[in-house]
């Protein structure tokens, strides 16, 4: 047991640690958005640790180097497509009309969006009668 | 009554196989030909994937009725959803995550991509991996772009180009060896016999196999395309 592969081996428990949370989480929430919290960040935080920690268990089990920049390689990459597939995911969940928990107190987006409207419907009106002047001259 | 006829059916046609199955004993050395594959894989091919070995060399017919049907799938498609005018059939714009990541991702989707089907010797994989990946790629910008398209002068005759570069590799095996497919570079020229288990080896599978990689990628991003297009309004 060489000190490479004792860290490899706590990495790796700690990667498990988190995917158990975070398939918990998808059991104990209440909706798809808490759900989607708490199953990508746990989930991406302990696939880096199993996937790095494969690398580095490797280089105390196998004494191979080469595992390293392939597992290093694919962290990267999940740690970089994982938050931009739960964002959509996120997003066309609400875009779809999926509801917040009862017990959530405020949506900033949907008041932006409404406010967003107002403006328009402002901003037309003041248009309006411009273009009756214009077409009165 | 349909659904309980259903599964009793299912039923009895299940344990039927499970019966068939229970002769054939698991996990025992029953190997006949496999045997030579995998005594001779090296010696005859110079790969060492055996299975692209198998697939591309010692049964050459199966991969190139494979890319037929792949062809045939794409040119069903394109047939079966053809209009004069098409457009896109998305509206919004993905948000600027998306559109960022798409931007961001592409290169190294595409890299790897190559990667699988230029190492299909060497590493599991193939050209058919290989190109569903870049086509991946493509559907990817077709996700988080309302406006793009692929540029259908290139695609098209790329695809055909890649076809009949395989059917051309396997004719000057006919011309040189005698059979179709045969493998000309390993057999006749010996080319790359000294550095079995490196890029440049086993004969023409690399070749083959980026030629069906970008055949395959072709194919399945053009397939995408026809996909997600649908008439333009008072046109046709």
């Amino acid at each position: 047991m060489s000190v490479a592969s004792i860290i490899g081996q706590a990495l790796v428990l700690f990667g498990t640690f988190f995917y158990v949370l975070s398939s918990l989480g998808l059991i104990r929430m209440p909706d798809v958005y808490n759900r989607m919290q708490t199953a990508t960040k746990s989930a991406t935080l302990g696939s880096l640790g199993v996937i790095i920690g494969t690398g580095i268990w490797a280089i105390g089990e196998v004494g191979s180097y080469s595992w390293i920049p392939k597992t290093l390689i694919i962290a990267v990459f999940l740690l970089l497509t994982n938050p931009i597939a739960a964002h959509a995911l996120i997003r066309a969940a609400y875009k779809s009309g999926v509801p917040l928990w009862e017990g959530s107190v405020v949506d900033k987006y949907k008041e932006a969006n409404y406010s967003l409207e107002q403006v328009e419907e402002i901003g037309e009106s003041l248009e309006e009668p411009s273009q009756e002047v214009e077409t009165n001259e | 009554m349909k659904r309980i006829l259903a599964i009793v059916f299912i039923l009895i046609i299940g344990f039927w196989m499970a019966k068939a199955l229970d002769q054939v004993p698991f996990g025992e050395d029953r190997m006949l030909v496999g045997k030579y594959y995998l005594e001779h894989v090296k010696e005859e091919t110079g790969a060492v994937n055996a299975v692209t070995a198998v697939v591309v060399n010692y049964r050459g017919f199966d991969t190139l009725g494979e890319v037929t049907v792949l062809f045939i799938a794409s040119t069903g498609v394109a047939a079966l959803l053809w209009r004069k005018k098409r457009e896109r059939t998305a509206k919004t714009e993905g948000s600027v995550v998306l559109t960022t990541g798409a931007r961001l991702l592409l290169p190294f989707i595409m890299l790897f991509g190559a990667y699988i089907f230029i190492h299909g010797h060497l590493t599991p994989g193939g050209g058919f991996p290989g190109g569903a990946t870049i086509a991946t790629a493509f559907l990817f910008l077709y996700l988080a772009f309302t406006v793009y398209e692929i540029d259908h002068k290139i695609f098209e005759p790329l695809e055909g180009l890649a076809g009949v570069g395989y059917v051309t590799v396997g004719l000057i095996g006919l011309a040189i060896g005698g059979y179709f497919l045969f493998d000309w570079i390993w057999q006749t020229w010996g080319i790359g016999r000294e550095n079995i288990g490196r890029l440049f080896s086993a004969g023409f599978i690399p070749i083959i196999y980026t030629l069906i990689g970008i055949k395959v990628g072709t194919e399945l991003t053009g397939i995408v395309d026809n996909m997600v297009k649908e008439p333009e309004e008072g046109g046709q």
